[in-house]
């Protein structure tokens, strides 16, 4: 009788254990599967957008001033425009700048909903007064931005460049 | 009586310490899972970082860079005719910069890739220096990729905005 009793305290005791390692085990599953499965960010960095700002500056348009013996490249276009030259072509330079500099940024960046970045902002001011601006997308809190000043013919010219993401 | 009781309590501790073994063997599964999983993340880390400095870099380093083949010096410009060629030659470089591959891909044009090669150069938009089918991360940084270009007798300067996209294989 007093075996009896025994053993089926004994057996209570082994079952509370084998529950108790079981939990044990199951949220340390949970917490090795939430440890490994990290997700990876791939946030926007800032020296892509500094980057870009440079390396579209240095891309040659198809606006020549000088009857097509050699191109303007997005820097000089700038000044090209703010003086209000026309290209051999018949195009104005700000047209040409527009055209090019939206290309550019059309194959660059994409913004959308499904997409990291959701909207951008580029900026050309001279002296405070604004020469281009091209956007796209949504302008949310989150952003990295490119500035780069330009000196050119006697002005100081500003190119602003913001990413949303 | 006492011999069943005894033969009772022997076998009560010896579940109990299989219970304690198997309680401290998850423990310690669990503790260098995570140790081995932070150094994993670590390794990656350094990984990540060096290549990231390295895509920076690499269009300034003397393999890529424009130096003053097109007028002044230019920051992240990469000549284009310089790098069709090392394309040639590029299994001599396969571990120098310590990365499984290397692209640089234009940024405007139709989306159809064309890849570059001697004969096509330079009308294409991807060019691939290194290959690998390994699997990792890909960084990337933009740079204005230029070369020379005969316009009716003259030869100009070319520059187009593209990206430079490394990959860096995955620590496992």
């Amino acid at each position: 009788m007093k075996i009896k009793g025994l053993n089926k305290r004994a057996q209570e005791e082994m079952v509370g254990f084998a529950m108790i390692i079981i939990i044990v085990a199951v949220i340390m599953l949970i917490l090795l599967g939430i440890a490994l499965n990290k997700p990876k960010t791939n946030a926007l960095q800032s020296y892509e957008v500094e980057s870009f700002v440079s390396a579209s500056l240095q891309h040659t348009t198809g606006c020549s001033t000088d009857t097509g013996r050699s191109y303007n490249d997005v820097a000089n276009l700038i000044t090209e425009c703010d003086f209000e030259q026309v290209c051999t072509d018949g195009r104005t330079a700000c047209d040409v700048l527009s055209s090019e500099l939206g290309d550019i940024l059309e194959g660059s960046w994409r913004p959308g909903q499904d997409s990291p970045i959701k909207g951008y902002v580029f900026n050309i001011t001279a002296d405070d007064n604004n020469i281009l601006s091209l956007s796209k997308g949504n302008e949310t809190s989150n952003y990295k931005a490119g500035l780069q000043p330009l000196q050119k013919k006697g002005t100081a010219y500003n190119i602003e460049f913001r990413v949303y993401y | 009586m006492v011999n069943q009781k005894g033969q009772f309590k022997i076998q009560q501790m010896a579940f109990m310490l299989i219970a304690v073994i198997v309680f401290f063997a998850l423990v310690g599964i669990f503790v260098l899972a995570f140790r081995l999983s932070s150094i994993k993340e670590t390794a990656n880390l350094l990984e990540e970082q060096n290549a990231m400095l390295l895509v920076s870099k690499l269009s300034n380093s003397p393999e890529f860079s424009c130096e003053n083949s097109f007028g002044g010096t230019r920051v992240n410009c990469v000549d284009f005719d310089k790098v069709i060629v090392l394309k040639q030659d590029i299994s001599r470089y396969r571990n120098f910069w310590g990365v499984s591959n290397i692209e640089i891909r234009k940024a405007v044009g139709s989306g159809e890739e064309v890849l570059c090669s001697l004969s096509n150069y330079p009308n294409c938009n991807t060019l691939r220096l290194l290959e690998n089918s390994s699997q990792g991360y890909d960084y990337s940084n933009f740079i204005a990729l230029c070369w020379k270009e005969n316009n009716e007798g003259n030869i100009g300067n070319k520059c187009e905005v593209a990206k430079l996209i490394i990959r860096y294989k995955e620590k496992i």
